[in-house]
């Protein structure tokens, strides 16, 4: 019974944090850009699902549309204010790197300003009723937050691998020079990564509540997992950042469970550090050669 | 015949070192140019320059009656997608690929107007007759194919689209002379209509014939310009 159930929460936290962590990835490998304003989009989009929620409808496809759809816009935000003024500039990455950081802080106490510190809560969008799988019992919400995540991200995936502009995305995550000279824009392309990456994180958001609460702060958290899944995937690889979800997603259960909950960041971390000193480019970062700059 | 490309007084080069000099080039349509030069003496800048990826530039370049030319100081390759849509096919030397697309995505990327992306399997198979060996290689990533095929997938990505002036940046270089001749005589077979084309190159035996004309480039100038014919006449 416990092993199982310790089994259930690892695969729920991994799909959560690993969304955070594939739009980290696919950001930074396309446009270069290590955001760190996913923070802020995270609080956004589980703001933007609770005022849906509470003025329009409460129908649950609606509120985690409506999520999604802010985290898009909050990605856009970012866009604007980060990516299009600073993308040519030298030093771009570090000074991206900053400027989103204050973006995500920003944002954060400027929603504080505005929603108050009390945590919000959404409705249960996926209902009340519960499997038996084998012996242990699984909820609605978890099987709702592994199947969501598991569906966006193939919907992902499958534009990336499909579409026009998911080419346009993978050209340049491999080759930015050559990317311009085939008539990619770097700035239209930033849009769509930004809107995309912004998406998956508003799913999260709206996911995560299904467990939590939704707060100015709850991005924080999703945040830091994101970017050290993403590290420890290998910045720029999707199967990186997935593998890696898995493995934290798998620590924090059974160290939650044998240690303690305070001792989750410590085994995390030293997880990820003794990782980094094997593979100093991430779990599947060997074959990744690109953004060699 | 309308002007392709009218260069004038181009200047160009990246930071504090200057590579063209105040260049005039005229193109007409349906013209096929060689540009003669040694290593080092600004064929590639000129193209870049055309492109808009040069670390600054000045000067005039009117691509097809429109002006793509501009005064810039930063910002190399902001502009390029833009110039890239209004008709102009880079054919970059070495690499500028994608080592993870298959030949297939490559070719495909070429296709940047909603027009010819429409079409794309129609100019796919355009360019795999011109190009046979990458029939059987369409779905290897373009990391693992040999120097020649990648000179082929770089080419056939600039056949992709409906350009006025194609830019051909030493397709030859670093072949095997056969290969390298291979690749030329593919270039060469290319129906212009009413585009151009530009070929920059070395090797001037290569061109020789077979161009309408060639101009040599010297220290970031265009030196002397002579009808494929007369090589005497080059002033290199």
């Amino acid at each position: 019974m416990d092993i199982s159930f310790i089994l259930v929460n690892a695969v729920v936290v991994a799909c959560i944090y690993g969304l955070v962590a594939v739009a980290i990835s696919i950001t930074w490998s396309s446009l270069g850009l290590i955001n760190l304003g996913y923070g802020f989009v995270f609080s956004f989009a589980g703001f933007g699902a609770y005022l849906f929620d509470r003025m329009v409808s409460d129908s649950p496809i609606l509120v985690a549309s409506a999520g999604i759809l802010t985290g898009a816009v909050g990605g856009l935000i970012i866009c604007l204010l980060v990516f299009i003024p600073l993308h040519d500039k030298p030093n771009f990455t570090t000074r991206g790197m900053i400027a989103t950081l204050a973006i995500s802080l920003i944002g954060s106490q400027a929603l504080l300003m505005h929603f108050g510190p009390r945590p919000k809560n959404l409705p249960e969008l996926f209902g009340y009723w519960q499997v038996k799988l084998g012996d242990v019992v699984v909820t609605s919400d978890k099987i709702g937050v592994v199947v969501c995540s598991i569906v966006m991200l193939a919907v992902v995936v499958f534009w990336m691998r499909g579409s026009r502009r998911g080419l346009e995305i993978r050209a340049m995550m491999m080759n930015p020079h050559a990317a311009s000279i085939v008539g990619i824009g770097v700035r239209s392309t930033g849009f769509y990564v930004m809107a995309m990456t912004g998406a998956m994180a508003g799913l999260a958001a709206v996911l995560l509540s299904q467990t939590y609460y939704i707060g100015p702060f709850s991005g924080i958290t999703p945040l830091i997992k994101g970017v050290s899944i993403a590290l420890l995937g290998g910045l720029g690889s999707v199967q990186g950042a997935v593998i890696a979800a898995v493995i934290l997603g798998f620590t924090e259960a059974l160290t939650s469970r044998f240690l303690g909950g305070q001792y989750v960041l410590m085994t995390q971390f030293l997880l990820i550090i003794t990782i980094l000193i094997i593979r100093p480019r991430g779990i599947s970062g060997l074959l990744d050669k690109a953004r060699e700059q | 015949m309308a002007e392709i490309l009218n260069v004038k007084g181009l200047s160009a080069g990246y930071g504090p070192l200057r590579v063209l000099h105040d260049l005039d080039l005229v193109i007409n349509s349906g013209e096929r140019v060689g540009i003669v030069g040694l290593n080092g003496h600004g064929k590639t800048t000129l193209f870049y320059a055309i492109a808009g990826l040069t670390g600054w530039q000045r000067g005039s370049i009117m691509l097809d009656g429109k002006q793509i030319g501009r005064t810039r100081s930063q910002g190399p390759g902001r502009y390029t997608h833009r110039i890239v849509r209004q008709g102009l096919a880079i054919m970059p030397q070495g690499d500028e690929i994608f080592n993870g697309l298959s030949v297939e995505e490559h070719l495909d990327s070429g296709a940047f107007t909603s027009e010819s992306w429409r079409t794309r399997k129609e100019r796919k198979e355009r360019v795999l007759d011109i190009f046979e060996p990458l029939r059987k290689l369409m779905k290897t990533p373009v990391g693992r194919l040999s120097g020649g095929e990648r000179r082929m997938v770089s080419i056939g990505r600039g056949l992709m689209t409906d350009a006025k002036l194609y830019l051909a940046d030493e397709p030859s270089l670093g072949l095997a002379p056969k290969i390298g001749l291979s690749v030329m005589e593919a270039l060469l077979s290319i129906e212009l209509e009413d585009s151009a084309m530009l070929i920059a190159e070395q090797n001037v035996a290569l061109l020789e014939q077979r161009v309408d004309r060639v101009i040599g480039m010297h220290a970031g100038k265009l030196k002397g310009e002579a009808s494929a014919a007369s090589r005497q006449s080059l002033a290199l």
